[in-house]
């Protein structure tokens, strides 16, 4: 473990090169809950997303490589969100998730609602015995694709990537490492009822389900 | 059924035509999809000459009271709008256009993208749809990341909205 | 009583650390280690984390309490949802190792002060108290945009904000 910073003692001194907001409050005198409730116009983020989509679709080659780049737009989020909504729950419900069914109940309940204002629409468990490792978040009209409409020649790409990718930071962060992919299947199963449904797919690594195994035997 | 809406045209601010959709058939004749690039250039010409024709609209039908010199100015910078000191509106041009069997209501966004209505002559609250349709376009296409301005307008989305709607308008 | 604070990252990188004394019973709030212990506290720190690993899946709690003892060192352990561990090892001064500390002359009220007794109850809650208000402020330099994951905190906002929690409540 190697030494932070040359003083130890003389802890509080200003270090060079820092700025601060010219009312002197910076992002420690804000409290954590103010924004909890606040919601924002569904049409800025829209104009933002599709600026996102827009610069992710810069000079890519392929499909697989635009969905990879909102994935990892995705992915710090995830990270961040995880220490904030579990700090924002009361203090008796406080607890890290230890189980994957833990785990993906948080992103369906408490992500969701956060992100969104609603919680997912499923939870499944692949039915596939030879991918136990897979489980299903069900959303039947993913928010981020509201607007968008995918040209037929770009037909296999979901921009909901981005939410994939939060949920690969949420999975990531809990130390339960997984691959996260979003795939449309409206109009297949349910006829024209959902033409955005979307499942993202969470993958998780060999070593989770190992860890699962162990705490479940203890 | 009297009250029908039959087809819309959007034609960007060059005059090319990015989008035209045909809801009831046996409202208007088929035409060619070259025929309808030449209605849409052609149109565009005749409005620009009619925005033209007389750009504001006379200060004194608004105005009446004016009389006063100090109010002179106040009535010329405020001949479109209500409000004394509002800037006026934009030359609207050509709005409606009626024949025997069809009317066809033009309205002109800000950014000069003209949405052309053809509905039934009996129709209703045109204005009030236009707008409607307006709103499905500024959420359906301009929020999509895969829309190129002024280009044709190739939405799922924006079909499937718009479609709901004017059946929706018809079937009343 | 002296304290060393460190947060951990999740890859067992450093990512602040902060030493700080006592403020309760008259404490003056400057750590009265020893020249060598300053090395050998972060050693001690970075050996807990095995047991922190163990022990973090069997308890979903964010405070995990004290997790191990090197002599008269104890080490408190709080890990954050993000797994990012805060680790606090204190040091009674009534047994103090330190050859320098000024020790022999607050055996007599150390052991009515918080963390006499690094067990007990109440020295439990007061650094429950403090790793909540230090997490607080954490999440706060993690929702920085300007924040990723598993980098050192240099905000010495930040700095200040963790000197007050260790006055306030230690």
């Amino acid at each position: 473990m190697a030494h932070l910073g040359p003083g130890k003692a003389a802890s509080s001194k200003e270090q060079a090169g820092l700025r601060y907001p010219s009312n002197g409050k910076t992002i420690y005198h804000r409290p954590l809950n103010r924004t909890k409730t606040a919601e924002l116009s569904q049409s800025s983020f829209a104009y933002l997303f599709s600026e996102m989509v827009t610069y992710a679709q810069r000079r890519v080659t392929g499909i697989q490589e635009l969905e990879k780049r909102l994935n990892l737009q995705g992915h710090p989020i995830g990270l961040k969100l995880l220490d904030l909504l579990l700090t924002r729950e009361p203090p008796r419900s406080q607890t890290r998730p230890l189980t994957i069914i833990a785990l993906l109940h948080f992103i369906k309940i408490n992500l969701w609602t956060h992100l969104f204002g609603r919680q997912a629409d499923r939870l499944e468990k692949s039915s596939d015995p030879d991918a136990p490792d897979e489980y299903m978040i069900v959303d039947n009209e993913p928010l981020v694709n509201a607007y968008i409409s995918v040209p037929r020649e770009m037909s296999q790409l979901n921009c909901a990537a981005f939410v994939a990718g939060i949920i690969e930071g949420v999975c990531d962060g809990a130390m339960f490492p997984a691959r996260v992919t979003a795939h449309s299947v409206g109009g297949k199963e349910e006829g024209e009822m959902w033409p955005g449904k979307t499942v993202f797919l969470v993958k998780f690594q060999p070593e989770v389900l190992e860890r699962e195994a162990l705490i479940g035997k203890g | 059924m009297f009250v029908t809406v039959f087809a819309l045209i959007i034609i960007n601010k060059a005059g090319g035509l990015i989008y035209n959709r045909t809801f009831h058939e046996g409202g208007l004749h088929k035409i060619s999809t070259n025929d309808y690039l030449v209605l849409a250039g052609t149109f565009h010409g005749v409005h620009a000459i009619t925005a033209r024709l007389n750009p504001l609209k006379p200060a004194a039908t608004l105005n009446r009271t004016s009389t006063s010199s100090s109010t002179t100015t106040t009535a010329a910078t405020g001949a479109g709008g209500g409000a004394p000191f509002a800037r006026p509106d934009p030359p609207s041009g050509l709005e409606v256009l009626e024949t025997e069997n069809f009317r066809m209501q033009c309205f002109t966004t800000l950014t000069g993208i003209k949405f052309l209505l053809f509905t039934d002559t009996t129709q209703a609250n045109v204005d009030l749809t236009t707008r409607r349709v307006y709103d499905l376009y500024t959420d359906y296409v301009m929020k999509n990341p895969f829309y190129q301005l002024e280009m044709p307008v190739r939405c799922d989305m924006f079909d499937r909205k718009l479609g709901s709607y004017i059946r929706e308008i018809n079937n009343r | 009583m002296s304290y060393h604070f460190a947060i951990i990252g999740t890859q067992d990188n450093p990512l602040f650390e902060y030493e700080f004394g006592t403020s309760k019973q008259g404490g003056d709030g400057q750590a009265r280690f020893s020249e060598q212990a300053h090395h050998l506290n972060q050693f001690v720190l970075h050996s807990s984390l095995d047991i922190v690993e163990e022990v973090q899946w069997t308890n979903g709690q964010l405070y995990l309490k004290v997790i191990d003892k090197f002599f008269t060192n104890y080490i408190s352990c709080f890990i954050t949802a993000g797994n990012v561990k805060f680790l606090l090892l204190h040091q009674p001064t009534a047994t103090a190792t330190a050859p320098g500390g000024g020790g022999s002359s607050t055996t007599t009220r150390s052991s009515t002060s918080v963390g006499a007794n690094p067990t007990s109850p109440q020295t439990e809650e007061a650094i429950k108290n403090f790793f909540a208000e230090v997490y607080d402020n954490y999440v706060k330099a993690v929702m920085s945009p300007f924040y990723r994951v598993n980098m050192e905190i240099r905000s010495p906002v930040f700095r200040q904000r963790v000197a007050a929690a260790g006055r306030k409540y230690l």
